[in-house]
């Protein structure tokens, strides 16, 4: 997706999703992060499954919408469509669960295989107030994590702790992203006008668009 | 009979021509002969038609004043005053503007001035037929209006719609192009339009997002007929078996898919009624933006729905299953075709990142899993599944082995269930009320008769003494001793009357 852009004023959007099975805090990490609020009844947003957060990092404006997505098993077949034309990925599981843990593994797999390298991911292990009950070792976690090429994060939703640093540093990497795209756009020269149809398209040859090139061929 | 009959005549001079020109005239013809008809049908499609040319002129005017504006600007750009030449330049335009109605119509041969290649060779491109004409319909119209009103401010405005305009009309040669050419093409025009927008405007991502959207609502609503689900693809027959999927469906309940919705609240139930309502109104918008509009609120209200009836802001968890359930529910129209048409025609920006692409995103799920769904996804047996499916059985009422399980059925039939129970109850009240009231009515009816005949007899008792007032003392005061005593062993039960009047005895 064109998250990139000429200008150095620019400002990113970024789409991030939430990945992870049910019960393992998604709703809670991203409403700490967005509303700073736990398990509050004063909860202002009608939902938490679709929020967005501005910031401002080394001068650059940054958008980031956050896609939650259903956690159950049988929406799992659903996930291509949700995570296309992502920037960044959060994988999160239940430390106190090996089950969620394997479910993430299972998540790294299929984005791996589906959006390659594009996609910043980060492997989050929620719930470390409860550390007595924890069940997935750190070092398996964050070996695991540098396997695959991805940030590994403790936080706690409850006690906020972690949330920002994680999100901080997936928005850092996203930018990144998108400055080395643009690089890469420059050099090109051709614009891949079709990017925004992401993974539906599967081979379209992206050819140098003139301005207004479609308008000529009526 | 006379009357009848009078009522069916008709004087002579009825059907006649109302104009009066001696012929007979016809109702179908507002009782005009046909001579006559015609010349008055003709004045009124003469009308019409000069009507519908003073709009186009109308509207051809205020795009040469468009253009006329923004042209000043390309020609002088260095131009510090630029509205010094805005006489002059219009002036200009008004010699120069030959047959402008027809020129609306038909996107003329004349080459503008304007040294934009895009445009000009849209505009050299071989006449069109009347086809182009044909659906400038009245939304049309109205769009194009709107659209011109939106831009003038714009100082690139002319340029805009200028292509716009062109690329619009370039697209009736490419009907024959497969619907993902044709989309293809359109987003093509979106992209490049808006990264000229974004070089002219320098950053101001937000003004250039606001005349993307207007440009999507002027180039949809003209193109809408022609792009919407196309014959060149099977957007209809997907239609269809989607319609016949949700119908066989008709029996998933909420408990299946586990929606955290409860029914029996009202405001949720009325709010479950809005998103329904809302899902199913996507179909007559035309603009791809504003079909996008009515899932978002199709969303907020799932959300008050969830929220009112869990308490706490609605996740994805929550969410999915109800939007599923809203669908199944509502089965929109034309629902595979209008997914296929936002995706094609929609701004991407708009359908990506932005809170409405999300709501979509949603919606395109929720279509995924009710084509795959099966007896896994509801947590049912194989059996069950097929035997929902078929129509043999409906977990509202299980089938006859399954009479002791507990069988989630749906919170309506127990709401039935429960009136019926109501109904029934009162049913028994009310008859019980009437027995009661039978009863009354007997003992009301007894209570007359016994007084009356008590009157009677007090009557009969009391006649003697009044007929002979002056009667022996004696004798007297026997027979009403004994009367009395006869009337109060009538009313033994009645303690509460007054003691019969004693006969007094005057000596003298």
């Amino acid at each position: 997706m064109a998250a990139g852009g000429a200008g150095s004023n620019k400002t990113y959007s970024f789409k991030v999703v939430l990945l992870g099975e049910g019960c393992v805090g998604k709703t809670s990490l991203v409403l700490r992060y967005c509303e700073n609020k736990f398990n509050d009844k004063h909860i202002t947003t009608l939902q938490a499954s679709f929020l967005t957060k501005k910031l401002n990092i080394a001068g650059k404006r940054v958008n980031l919408a956050i896609w939650d997505t259903a956690g159950q098993e049988r929406f799992h077949a659903l996930g291509p469509i949700y995570y296309r034309d992502s920037n960044g990925a959060v994988l999160v599981y239940d430390i106190t669960d090996e089950d969620s843990f394997q479910k993430v593994k299972n998540w790294v797999k299929e984005l791996r295989k589906m959006l390659g390298n594009e996609i910043c991911l980060c492997i989050v292990g929620n719930k470390i107030d409860l550390d007595k009950d924890r069940h997935v070792s750190v070092d398996e976690a964050e070996r695991y994590a540098e396997s695959v090429g991805a940030k590994h994060y403790h936080t706690s939703a409850k006690l906020n702790k972690g949330i920002e640093e994680l999100f901080l540093d997936l928005c850092k990497r996203m930018m990144e992203n998108a400055q080395a795209d643009e690089r890469l756009k420059g050099n090109g020269s051709s614009q891949s006008a079709s990017s925004w149809r992401g993974v539906q398209i599967v081979d379209d040859d992206p050819q140098a668009t003139p301005a207004g090139g479609c308008c000529s061929s009526g | 009979m006379m009357s009848q009959r009078r009522g069916i005549h008709v004087d002579q001079s009825e059907l006649l021509c109302t104009k009066g020109c001696g012929f007979y005239g016809n109702n179908a013809w507002q009782g005009l002969c046909s001579k006559c008809w015609r010349e008055e049908n003709q004045k009124e499609k003469q009308k019409q038609i000069q009507d519908d040319w003073a709009l186009a002129e109308r509207l051809q005017k205020e795009e040469e004043e468009a253009y006329a504006n923004r042209h000043q600007k390309s020609q002088a750009p260095t131009n510090a005053t630029p509205f010094s030449k805005f006489e002059e330049r219009k002036s200009k335009e008004k010699s120069s503007k030959v047959n402008t109605v027809t020129k609306f119509f038909i996107p003329s041969s004349k080459t503008p001035q304007k040294k934009d290649a895009a445009s000009l060779d849209s505009q050299s491109s071989p006449s069109p037929s009347s086809s182009v004409s044909r659906h400038s319909s009245v939304d049309s119209d109205q769009a194009t209006k709107e659209f011109i009103d939106f831009l003038r401010p714009l100082k690139s405005g002319r340029e805009i719609f200028k292509q716009c305009r062109a690329f619009t009309e370039s697209m009736v040669y490419k009907r024959d192009m497969g619907a993902d050419e044709l989309s293809e093409c359109v987003q093509d025009f979106y992209q490049n339009l808006s990264d000229r927008l974004h070089t002219q405007f320098k950053g101001s991502s937000d003004h250039v997002e606001s005349i993307m959207d207007e440009v999507e609502k002027y180039m949809m609503t003209r193109l809408y007929k022609e792009v919407f689900c196309p014959e060149s693809t099977d957007d209809e027959k997907k239609d269809l078996a989607t319609q016949k999927r949700i119908r066989a469906l008709h029996w998933v309940t909420i408990e299946m898919l586990c929606v955290p919705v409860d029914e029996e609240i009202p405001e949720v139930s009325d709010s479950v009624v809005k998103a329904i309502t809302d899902v199913i109104e996507m179909d007559s918008k035309r603009v791809p933006k504003d079909k996008l509009s009515c899932i978002t609120r199709c969303s907020k209200h799932i959300f008050n729905a969830i929220k009112v009836s869990k308490k706490e802001a609605a996740s994805a968890d929550d969410f999915l299953p109800t939007l599923i359930y809203i669908v199944l529910k509502a089965n929109p129209p034309r629902l595979q075709s209008n997914i296929q048409y936002i995706t094609r025609y929609c701004n991407p920006s708009r359908l990506m990142t932005g809170e409405d692409g999300y709501y979509f995103t949603n919606l395109c799920c929720a279509v995924a899993f009710i084509e795959k769904l099966d007896a896994q996804s509801l947590n049912l047996s194989t059996e069950e599944f097929d035997l929902y499916m078929s129509g043999q059985a409906s977990p509202h009422w299980p089938p006859a082995t399954g009479a002791s399980s507990i069988s989630p059925s749906s919170t309506t039939l127990s709401q039935v269930h429960k009136r019926l129970d109501l109904l029934t109850g009162l049913g028994q009240r009310q008859e019980r009320v009437m027995e009661k009231a039978r009863q009354l009515e007997n003992d009301l009816i007894d209570w007359t008769d016994e007084v009356e005949q008590k009157v009677q007899s007090v009557l009969e008792s009391f006649s003697p003494e009044s007929q002979t007032p002056a009667a022996a003392t004696a004798t007297v005061g026997e027979t009403t001793s004994a009367a009395s005593s006869a009337i109060d062993s009538d009313n033994v039960e009645n303690e509460l009357l007054p003691p019969p009047l004693q006969p007094q005895v005057f000596a003298g």
